[in-house]
C-alpha cells in the first residue's frame, strides 16, 4: 500500500513538473498509433501520421514557441528580416551535426529548400512560393523573395522546410528524388536528418522505432543534450478499442486518438494521464449557398437567412455533449481554431436560439416540410450522431433533414463538384497562420469557399491583399474583417473544435502534441 | 408429376421423425420468435430506438431500461429488438435473389450444357477463387457502403454458388429414367426442367439457403461492424457491436446483447437447415 | 503419367479462368465512386495537381488502353504503385503476406487439433450424450460473429488476465505462436466447427459403410479398423474440405487482423479500400485470387494422392 502510495505521489509530482526528481534519463518510450508513417520526409509527407512526425527526424531553421504563436530561433541562432521584406538572412548554429555526426552545413539548407519549394516535388511547395532564391555564404543563409512574405518567417518553422543532408541524398540509390528519399526511409539510420530523433526501425504498418540523435543541439534541463530517452517505440493499432486496451495492460505507455466516449473512464483511472492537448482541429459542415442545387432545383439554403437560422437552431452545447462527451469547444472564430493566430473571440457564434431561428425562417419564407440532405461519412460513428441530433434539433424549423451516407473520396468529389447541401468536414491546421484555412474556407479563388460556392468580393479582396502586408497589425485587422464577413453569411454550419485525446502512463511525462497535431518527444521521460 | 407423389409417403414418415427432434423443435421455435419480432418490433420493443435523450446517458439495465441506455441515451434493449427488423431482412434479402438467380442458371447450363456451360464454368471458377468477404466489399465499395448496396453485392457474389449446386444436381437429375421419359414424349423443354427436374433436384440448394441465411446475418453484421454494412444510426447487431465495443469493460451488456442475439438467430437457422437436411436427403 | 497430365489439364484450365479474374479486378477497381486522384492527392489539393495526377497515371486513357497496360504489367510482376505506401504494391503484398500465411496456418492447425479429437469422441458415442454436447458447443461456436469473439478474449484472456499480448506481432516463430494465439484462436473457432461437423459425418459414414462392418465381423482389431479405413478416409474429407475454405479461412483474417492489429495482407485489405489505393486493392484480390487456385491446385493433387480413385476422373 505504502510504496503504492508513494509511487503515484512522486508520479503526481512529475506531472505537476516539479523539478525535484530532477531528469530521469533513458528508456524507451511505447507509443500506441492509430495509423502508421509510410514515408517520413519533409516534402513527401503528406499525411497526418507522416507530417506530425517529420519534427522529431528533421529540424528546422527556426522554430515555434512554446505558445505556439511566436517564432524563435531553431538550427539558425538568429534571423532578420529586411526592412523591405525582400529577403530573410539567418545565422546558422555553430558544430550542427546531422545525426551521424557529419556536419550539416549551408550547402544541406540551400539543399533542402530548393527541393522543399520545387512544385514538380513537393505538394507544399506553394506554401512558400514567394522564395525567389537562397544562397549560403558560410553558415549565412540569404533567402531572396520576390514579394514580401508575412508567413515567411512561419514557414521557416514549418515541417516543410526542415533541413535534410545533400550528402545522404546524393549518395542514395534512385533516379528520382522520391525513389531516393524512399531508400533513405527504408534504410533506416542516423545520416539524413538532424532532429533530436532518428529511424532506426521501420516495419510497413506494423512498427516504427526512433533513437535519440546523442549530438542534438538542444540542452534540458540538465545541461546535456535532449532527447531525455534513448528511443520511441511505435506500434500501429488502427483499433481504438484494442489500442486502449494495450495501454491499460501496460503494454504501451501512450495511446493517441482516445474516443471522446472514453476520456472519462481513462480520467477516473489513476494510472493514466488523460491529456486533452489544445488543437487547431474544427469541425463544421460546408453549406451548399449556390442559387440552384447541383440537379436544377432551386437551393433553399442559398438564402443566408435561412443559413443563419440553422446555425441558431443548433445547439452546440448538446452536440458536444454527444459527440464528444463535454471534451470540446463550440467554434469561436468562423474561420478557424481559437488557437490559430489572428483568431477573434466571437463567442457566442450564433448561440443556440431557437425563436430567433423560427424568425429568420418565417422571413425568409420557408415552406414546411423542407427537404435537406446531409452528406455524412458511411461508417463514421460521430457523423451518425451529428446527424440525429440534427434531424432533432432542426425539425421544429419545419426542416426534414435527410441522410445521405458516402465514403471519404466520394464526399470529396461532391464537394468539388456541388453535389451536396450540407455535408460534414474537418481541418486541422499545417501552417501556424491563418492564411492556409482562410483560404481554404472563404477564398474563393482557392477552393470555392470550401466547395460552398459563397462568394463574396471584398472577403477576397482582403484576402489577397493579406498575402503580402508586411504589417502585423493591419494584417491581423484583415483577417478580423474577413471573420465578420463570413460569421454573417455562414456559408458554414458553425460547429466546434476538439482536441487531441491521449492517455498517457503516469510513468511519462514532458510528451506534447502541438496544436497543429505533431507529436514532439524530444522533452519526454519515462520513470519505471 | 407421379414421381414427386410417389416419393410423398417416405417424406411424410421423415417429417414425422424431424418433427420429433429436438433440433428441430428448437431451431423452429426461435426463427419463429425472430420473424414475430422483425415483424412487429413495435409491440416488443418499449421505446423509439432511435430517440435521444441527453439526459439519460449510458445508464446500466434498470428496470425502465432492461439492457440499459447507449452512448446517446437511446435504450438498448429497444435498439436490439428493432435491429430484428434489419437482420431478419438481412437473411432473406442477403440470399433469395441469389437462390432464384442461381437456381434459374444452375438449371438451365445443367439441362442444355454446351458452351453456355463452358463459359459459365469458367466463370464459377474465377468467382470462386476470390474469398467470399474480399469480393463482397470490394462489390461494396464500387456501389458504396449501405444495405441496399450489401444486398446487391451479396447477391452478385452469392448466386454462383446456388447455381454450381443447382447445376450439379440438375445433371444428376437427368441421368433418372423419368428425364429420359419426359425427352421421349416430347415435353417442352420448359416443362421438364421447372416440372420434372426442378422438384427433385432443388432440394439441397434448400438446405444450402438455410446455412446461407446464418451466414447472411453473420457477415451482414461483420460489414456493419466495418462500416460498411447497416449505417447508423440505423439499429443493427452489427452496428450495435461496433457501438458498444468501446464499453465492454464498463458496459459490457451494450455489446454482448446483440451479440446474443446474433448466435441465437445463427443457431436457429442452422438448427432448421441441420433438420430439413435430414428430412429432405434422398435414400442412400 | 495420369497425374501429370490431369496437372496439366488443371493448369490449361486455369488460363481462361485467371483472365476472367483479371477483367473482374480491373472492371471492381475502374468503377469504385470518388476520384482516385482526390484519393491520392488529399481534398486540399488544387484542381491542377489532380489534373497532373490522372494523367500520370494513365486514368485519361481509354478503358481499354487501360485494362492492356494493367495485363501487360500485371504479367511482368508489375503491380503499380500503392498510392498509400508510396512503395511498388508488390512488394508491400508480400512484406505483409508471411503474417497472414503464419495466422491462415496457425488457425487450421488448431481447428485440427481442437476438432480432430472431438469429433472422434462425437462419432464413436452417437446419439448419446457427449456426442450432442460436443455437437452443441460447436453449433454455437459456428453461429458466433468473429469480431465480437476477437473482442471478448482479447479484453478478458489478454487486457484482464494477461495471458496474452493485447494485439499486434513478435518476432521469430515461437514468439509468434504466443502473440498470435488469440487472432489464431479467433478464427479456429469457427473454422473448428466445420471440420469437427464434416470430420464426424465422415466418421460414421466409414463405420456404417459394409467393407468395415465386415472387417468386424472378421473379428479386426477396432484400433486397426480406425487406422486404416476410417483415419485415412477422414483425412481425404478433412483435405477436401480445408481446401475449399481456404477461402473462408482468408476472409476470417480481414476482420480478425484488423481487430488484433496484426499487419497482415487483411488488414491491409480494408486499408486499401478504405484510402482508394487502386494498385493496392488490385495487386492485393489478385494475391487471393492467386493463393486460393494454390491451394485447390494442391487440395486436389493431395487427395488424389490419398485417394487413387480420383486420379480416374
Amino acid at each position: 500500500m505504502n510504496t503504492r502510495r508513494i509511487a503515484s505521489a512522486l508520479a503526481l509530482a512529475a506531472v505537476l513538473g516539479t523539478p525535484a526528481a530532477a531528469q530521469d534519463r533513458g528508456g524507451i518510450l511505447n507509443f500506441a498509433r492509430y495509423d502508421g508513417s509510410q514515408l517520413v520526409d519533409p516534402i513527401y509527407a503528406d499525411r497526418n501520421p507522416d507530417i506530425w512526425m517529420v519534427g522529431s527526424l528533421f529540424d528546422t531553421l527556426l522554430r515555434l514557441g512554446a505558445d505556439g504563436k511566436s517564432v524563435e530561433p531553431g538550427l539558425a541562432e538568429s534571423y532578420e528580416l529586411a526592412a523591405d521584406g525582400k529577403s530573410v538572412t539567418l545565422k546558422l548554429r555553430s558544430g550542427l551535426t546531422f545525426a551521424d555526426g557529419s556536419p550539416l552545413t549551408g550547402a544541406d539548407v540551400v539543399f533542402s529548400l530548393d527541393r522543399a519549394r520545387n512544385g514538380d516535388l513537393s505538394s507544399w511547395a506553394g506554401l512558400i512560393g514567394s522564395i525567389d532564391s537562397v544562397a549560403a555564404d558560410g553558415d549565412r543563409i540569404t533567402i531572396a523573395l520576390k514579394t514580401p512574405d508575412p508567413t515567411i518567417l512561419t514557414m521557416l518553422a514549418t515541417f516543410n522546410t526542415a533541413i535534410v543532408s545533400k550528402a545522404a541524398f546524393d549518395a542514395a540509390p534512385g533516379a528520382t528524388d522520391q525513389e531516393k528519399s524512399a531508400a533513405i526511409f527504408a534504410k533506416g539510420g542516423p545520416g539524413v536528418g538532424s532532429g533530436p530523433f532518428y529511424l532506426c526501425g521501420f516495419e510497413q504498418g506494423a512498427t516504427m522505432d526512433f533513437c535519440a540523435n546523442k549530438g542534438y543541439w538542444r540542452q534540458g534541463a540538465d545541461g546535456k543534450p535532449l532527447p531525455y530517452l534513448d528511443g520511441v517505440h511505435f506500434q500501429v493499432i488502427p483499433d481504438d478499442a484494442t489500442r486502449i486496451l494495450k495501454l491499460q495492460a501496460g503494454e504501451v505507455d501512450v495511446a493517441e486518438f482516445v474516443p471522446f466516449a472514453r476520456v472519462a473512464e481513462l480520467k477516473a483511472d489513476e494510472k493514466l494521464n488523460m491529456e486533452l492537448f489544445p488543437s487547431t482541429r474544427i469541425i463544421y459542415s460546408p453549406i451548399n449557398v449556390r442559387a440552384t442545387r447541383a440537379d436544377g432545383s432551386p437551393n433553399p439554403l442559398a438564402d443566408v437567412r435561412v443559413r443563419q437560422a440553422l446555425n441558431y437552431a443548433t445547439d452546440k452545447a448538446a452536440l458536444i455533449g454527444l459527440v464528444l462527451h463535454g471534451a470540446g469547444k463550440p467554434m469561436s472564430s468562423p474561420l478557424m481554431a481559437a488557437a490559430t493566430q489572428d483568431a477573434v473571440n466571437m463567442d457566442p457564434l450564433y448561440g443556440y436560439d431557437l425563436e430567433k431561428a423560427k424568425a429568420l425562417i418565417a422571413e425568409a419564407g420557408l415552406p414546411q416540410g423542407t427537404k435537406i440532405t446531409f452528406t455524412t461519412l458511411a461508417g463514421s460513428a460521430d457523423d451518425a450522431t451529428i446527424f440525429a441530433a440534427l434531424q432533432q434539433m432542426w425539425a421544429p424549423l419545419g426542416i426534414d433533414l435527410v441522410v445521405e451516407q458516402v465514403d471519404g473520396p466520394t464526399r470529396g468529389a461532391k464537394n468539388r463538384s456541388g453535389e451536396f447541401d450540407i455535408h460534414t468536414y474537418g481541418w486541422v491546421n499545417d501552417v501556424n497562420d491563418a492564411s492556409q484555412v482562410v483560404g481554404w474556407l472563404g477564398h474563393t479563388p482557392t477552393a470555392n469557399a470550401v466547395g460552398t460556392g459563397w462568394e463574396d468580393a471584398t472577403f477576397n479582396g482582403l484576402y489577397e491583399a493579406a498575402q503580402t502586408e508586411m504589417d502585423p497589425a493591419k494584417r491581423t485587422d484583415a483577417f478580423a474583417q474577413m471573420q465578420k464577413i463570413y460569421a454573417e453569411a455562414a456559408p458554414l454550419l458553425f460547429m466546434y473544435e476538439t482536441p487531441f485525446a491521449v492517455a498517457v502512463s503516469n510513468e511519462v511525462s514532458g510528451y506534447v502534441q502541438t496544436p497543429l497535431g505533431a507529436n514532439v518527444f524530444e522533452e519526454a521521460t519515462v520513470s519505471r | 408429376m407421379t414421381e414427386t407423389t410417389l416419393s410423398l409417403p417416405k417424406s411424410r414418415s421423415r417429417l414425422g421423425l424431424a418433427l420429433r427432434r429436438p433440433g428441430f423443435l428448437l431451431g423452429a421455435a426461435i426463427i419463429g420468435f425472430s420473424t414475430l419480432l422483425a415483424l412487429f418490433p413495435g409491440l416488443f420493443a418499449p421505446y423509439d430506438p432511435n430517440f435521444i435523450d441527453y439526459t439519460a446517458v449510458g445508464q446500466p439495465p434498470s428496470a425502465a431500461h432492461p439492457f440499459g441506455t447507449d452512448m446517446l441515451g437511446r435504450d438498448a434493449f429497444s435498439r436490439v429488438i428493432w435491429a430484428y427488423r434489419i437482420n431478419m431482412q438481412m437473411a432473406i434479402l442477403a440470399t433469395v435473389f441469389a437462390l432464384v438467380i442461381g437456381v434459374t442458371v444452375g438449371a438451365l447450363v445443367g439441362y442444355y450444357r454446351g458452351v453456355a456451360d463452358m463459359i459459365f464454368g469458367r466463370f464459377v471458377d474465377a468467382i470462386i477463387t476470390f474469398p467470399f468477404l474480399v469480393l463482397v466489399i470490394a462489390v461494396v465499395a464500387v456501389l458504396g457502403p449501405g444495405l441496399i448496396n450489401m444486398y446487391i453485392a451479396i447477391t452478385l457474389v452469392g448466386w454462383v454458388y446456388y447455381a454450381r449446386l443447382m447445376r450439379a444436381e440438375i445433371i444428376g437429375q437427368m441421368g433418372n429414367d423419368y428425364a429420359a421419359a419426359g425427352l421421349v414424349m416430347g415435353y417442352s423443354d420448359r416443362r421438364i426442367i421447372f416440372r420434372h427436374l426442378l422438384p427433385n433436384a432443388i432440394t439441397p440448394v434448400i438446405v444450402y439457403w438455410m446455412t446461407d441465411m446464418a451466414l447472411a446475418i453473420l457477415l451482414g453484421s461483420s460489414l456493419g461492424y466495418l462500416g460498411l454494412g447497416a449505417q447508423p444510426p440505423q439499429a443493427e447487431w452489427g452496428v450495435l457491436i461496433a457501438e458498444g465495443r468501446n464499453f465492454i469493460t464498463t458496459a459490457w451488456w451494450l455489446s454482448l446483447m446483440p451479440g446474443i442475439a446474433i448466435v441465437l438467430t445463427g443457431l436457429g437457422f442452422s438448427l432448421l437447415g441441420d433438420a430439413m437436411a435430414d428430412l429432405l436427403r434422398p435414400r442412400g | 503419367m495420369q497425374s501429370l497430365a490431369y496437372i496439366a489439364k488443371r493448369l490449361l484450365l486455369m488460363v481462361p479462368t485467371f483472365a476472367i479474374v483479371m477483367v473482374i479486378i480491373f472492371l471492381l477497381v475502374r468503377l469504385l465512386p470518388g476520384d482516385p486522384a482526390i484519393a491520392i492527392a488529399g481534398d486540399k489539393a488544387s484542381d491542377a495537381d489532380l489534373a497532373a495526377i490522372r494523367e500520370r497515371l494513365g486514368l485519361n486513357e481509354p478503358l481499354l488502353v487501360q485494362f492492356w497496360l494493367f495485363l501487360t504489367n500485371t504479367l511482368q510482376g508489375d503491380l503499380g504503385r500503392s498510392i498509400l505506401m508510396k512503395a511498388p504494391a508488390l512488394g508491400v503484398i508480400l512484406d505483409r503476406l508471411p503474417t497472414t500465411a503464419f495466422l491462415t496456418l496457425y488457425a487450421v492447425t488448431l481447428s485440427l487439433l481442437i476438432a480432430g479429437p472431438l469429433a472422434f469422441v462425437a462419432a464413436l458415442n452417437r446419439g448419446r450424450w457427449p456426442d450432442a454436447a460436443i455437437r452443441a458447443v460447436f453449433q454455437v461456436g459456428l453461429s458466433m460473429p468473429v469480431f465480437y469473439i476477437g473482442l471478448v478474449l482479447l479484453t478478458f484472456l489478454a487486457a484482464r488476465a494477461r495471458l496474452f499480448p493485447v494485439g499486434g506481432i513478435g518476432h521469430g516463430f515461437f514468439e509468434n505462436l504466443h502473440q498470435l494465439f488469440l487472432p489464431a484462436m479467433t478464427i479456429a473457432l469457427y473454422t473448428s466447427a466445420i471440420v469437427m461437423r464434416n470430420l464426424r459425418a465422415s466418421i460414421i459414414e466409414v463405420l456404417d459403410a459394409e467393407y468395415v462392418q465386415f472387417a468386424r465381423a472378421k473379428g479386426l482389431s477396432s484400433r486397426l479398423i480406425l487406422g486404416r479405413h476410417v483415419l485415412r478416409n477422414a483425412l481425404i474429407s478433412t483435405v477436401t474440405l480445408l481446401g475449399l475454405s481456404i477461402g473462408n479461412l482468408m476472409s476470417g483474417t480481414l476482420v480478425t487482423e484488423t481487430v488484433f492489429a496484426v499487419p497482415g495482407v487483411g488488414r491491409l485489405m480494408l486499408e486499401a479500400i478504405f484510402a482508394r489505393d487502386y494498385p493496392l486493392i488490385q495487386g492485393l484480390t489478385l494475391t487471393f485470387a492467386v493463393l486460393v487456385s494454390a491451394v485447390f491446385l494442391l487440395t486436389d493433387l493431395v487427395q488424389s494422392w490419398l485417394d487413387p480413385r480420383m486420379r480416374l476422373t
